[in-house]
């Protein structure tokens, strides 16, 4: 007995011991989001603040990340079971509605207005309430290798070459153009001629990279290409309308270029890495990709082959002009977050401007006032396209901030691919889309 | 006089009863309360019971079936590969490994490995412009195959498997294979029956549990398949690698229909429960 009454007092230090490290590492949780520039610039940005004086132990934060397959997915299953593993998450524009009953309205401060504009800070905003800070703006550009079209340009017998190549693939007589004048039909025919299967003279080997897996965000490069057609997901009586002739030559167009040869043989199983890769390795002379890829693909560390003789332009224009894709992500405040307190100074610290200007340094892409970006224009040159662009060629789909609207880009994924892949025709794949969108989208 | 008294025995098996009422009883009473109600993640704590809906719409659903075809075909496919290379490799090797019994370590490395990370990986060994497969295949022919494409999907995915799931199969090959006696064998060699002989039948016949049990445990591993399927070409176009797993995966958290995803999970259950008693069933025949 005497010997249990001495180990008691030994076992609970040996306890305490375990357990008061860790309630003194109490910290705050961020769930950002994974795998691309937005999380090189969350973790340069976390240190910084972590280094900052003032900051104390039980305010520090640290970063949570897991895969981006079925992250929203996996989000909501978290949120809905009341999860208190992170106490600040993830939002896009596209899904506040779904997340906003497991989180809690932040007041970012006046400041906030200032650093980002009233128009970004509404894509954070649910019913006209705060939901979270804006940290980054996606949309879409369009790569081309500025090398390639030059030479293209100055060279009869190869103007010849493609004007004979857009005839026989496009049906179309067509003649090279300077990229930011491109039409849908002129990118295609751009992306032909540097094929090496349409063109054994050309100086690569693809002239585009399709972004082609069945992944819900590939479905969000595609659209601007329907868009620019007249395309949306519902008219305003909320009737579905992706059944549309926009649509048809959407796809019809990017299994044209697969079939052709012009993207590589493995896009069915590309998505944002490989699209940089595949860029990036010298061999494709253009890509639509995420704006987010602009500070990789223009690094001459990280892309070397290409780095110096890149071009970007918005997406090329259609029947009814130019069309961008437009969204927003940002963090926000967990409603079960253990550490309310300090989430919310992290993230009014996160909406001010020296934050945003660091995160902007460090690869990320806020979307920031004129009177803010101008003091990175010159390390980021491509953040003050990113405001023209959004500007000038910002959509968002009917519908697409819906509770389902994730759903619908995963249906749309699944059956354009499957029309993509010759697995079903193009009259069942829309048929398939439409009748699912609505079921998903009904009021 | 028994040496355990009566309530000492339950005593000894409380914690067992209790981990598996907690850890496998609760999560399946739930499972079969969900498979039979109307519940999605706004109502996860307060489903409401809706019948057998749930299942009918999982026996309907073509793509339902187009999973169950994808995972036994892949099953069996695996399972076969590996355990014929296993197999080889198992007899082949006996006699280094006798005298090299390090040389198990490196053979061993792949099943190390976690299946989505071996995804990972041949994303980017198969990438064209990133992976060392394709450049070596331009380098030398001009070309490169689309290994991640339609047509080729599937049988990457296969060679994928086998190369990490082989030497699970040659490590209970190989055991099973050093365990015969060595008189057997040598008795047979003293009556003038040549190798293949002894192989056929001596060697092989005395493995058989074995080989059974072997290609039983990759057909269920190759059936549930995720981790790398899901890490290298996800649910294919259209999808055309959508296994049973990644279907209930994506009726729980893409669809949303979380009734539809654990009646699916609860039919699996139920394959996998039969499947397991059939290897019993044969066991217990062999031993009577």
């Amino acid at each position: 007995m005497k010997s249990i009454t001495r180990s008691l007092p030994a076992l609970a230090a040996l306890l305490a011991s375990v357990a008061l490290p860790g309630l003194a590492n109490a910290t705050v949780t961020v769930l950002g989001w994974p795998g691309g520039s937005e999380e090189t610039a969350l973790r340069a940005t976390v240190e910084a603040y972590n280094a900052k004086a003032g900051i104390s132990d039980a305010d520090k934060v640290q970063l949570l990340f897991f895969n981006r397959d079925g992250f929203f997915d996996k989000l909501q299953a978290d949120m809905a079971a009341g999860s208190d593993a992170f106490d600040v998450n993830l939002v896009a524009t596209y899904s506040i509605g779904r997340y906003a009953p497991y989180m809690e309205p932040v007041e970012l401060g006046s400041d906030a207005a200032k650093v980002f504009g009233e128009s970004v800070l509404k894509t954070m905003q649910f019913d006209g309430k705060q939901y979270g800070v804006p940290t980054d703006l996606s949309l879409h550009f369009m790569y081309y290798r500025k090398d390639l079209i030059d030479a293209l340009m100055k060279d009869e017998a190869a103007k010849k070459a493609y004007g004979e190549i857009a005839q026989k693939y496009l049906g179309k007589e067509l003649q090279p153009k300077d990229p930011d004048s491109w039409t849908w039909d002129d990118w295609a025919a751009t992306a032909l001629y540097f094929s090496k299967q349409a063109n054994s003279a050309s100086p690569v080997r693809y002239g585009t990279v399709l972004q082609m897996k069945n992944l819900l965000f590939n479905m969000m490069v595609f659209q601007s290409l329907p868009r620019s057609y007249g395309g949306n997901w519902m008219d305003k009586d909320g009737k579905i309308t992706v059944d549309s002739d926009a649509y048809k030559t959407g796809l019809e167009l990017y299994k044209k270029l697969y079939d052709a040869g012009a993207s590589p043989k493995d896009s069915l199983s590309y998505e944002y890495a490989e699209t940089n890769a595949a860029y990036g390795s010298g061999q494709a002379a253009t890509a639509l990709q995420w704006n987010a890829a602009a500070a990789d693909l223009t690094n001459a560390e990280k892309s070397p082959a290409v780095a110096g003789v890149t071009g970007i332009v918005a997406p090329p224009a259609g029947p009814d002009g130019r069309a961008d894709h437009i969204h927003g992500l940002g963090l926000g405040l967990n409603k079960n977050a253990k550490n309310k307190e300090g989430a919310t100074k992290f993230l009014k610290w996160l909406a001010s401007e020296d934050a945003a200007l660091l995160y902007a340094k460090s690869g990320g892409s806020p979307a920031l006032s004129p009177e803010v970006v101008a003091k990175v224009a010159s390390e980021r040159p491509d953040l003050v396209k990113l405001g023209e662009f959004a500007s000038k060629y910002g959509y968002v789909m009917n519908g697409a901030t819906s509770a389902n609207a994730l759903s619908v880009y995963e249906l749309q994924a699944k059956e354009f691919t499957g029309y993509w892949a010759g697995q079903q025709g193009l009259d069942d794949a829309l048929a398939h889309v439409k009748t699912g969108m609505q079921d998903l989208l009904k009021k | 006089m028994a040496i355990v008294k009566r309530a000492e025995g339950r005593a000894y098996l409380a914690p067992l009863v209790v981990f598996l009422l907690l850890f496998l009883g609760f999560p399946a009473l739930v499972n079969l309360i969900y498979s039979v109600s109307t519940v999605n993640f706004e109502n996860l704590r307060s489903p409401s019971l809706s019948g057998l809906g749930n299942y009918a719409s999982v026996l309907v659903d073509r793509e339902f079936w187009q999973a169950v075809s994808f995972s036994m075909r892949f099953g069996i496919l695996t399972a076969l590969a590996e355990c014929l290379i296993g197999l080889f490799l198992a007899i082949f090797l006996a006699p280094l490994l006798a005298k090299r019994s390090f040389l198990m370590a490196p053979l061993m490395l792949p099943l190390m490995v976690a299946p989505a990370m071996i995804g990972l990986m041949y994303r980017l060994v198969l990438h064209e412009f990133a992976g060392p497969v394709p450049y070596y295949l331009f380098l030398w022919f001009g070309d490169s195959p689309a290994f991640l494409d339609i047509n080729n999907a599937f049988r990457t995915l296969i060679v994928v498997e086998t190369l990490q799931w082989t030497p699970f199969a040659f490590l209970l090959f190989y055991m099973a294979y050093v365990a015969i006696p060595l008189d057997v064998r040598e008795a047979a060699a003293l009556d003038g029956a040549p190798w293949f002989k002894i192989l056929w039948w001596i060697e092989l016949p005395l493995m058989l549990p074995t080989l059974v049990i072997a290609f039983f445990i990759r057909f269920i591993d190759g059936f549930r398949v995720f981790d790398n399927v899901y890490a290298l070409t996800g649910s294919g176009a259209g999808g055309s690698t959508t296994s049973l797993s990644i279907y209930i995966y994506q009726a729980f958290f893409k669809e949303g229909a979380i009734g539809k995803a654990v009646a699916a999970s609860v039919m699996l259950f139920v394959a996998s429960l039969a499947v397991l008693y059939g290897l019993n069933w044969l066991a217990g025949r062999r031993r009577t």
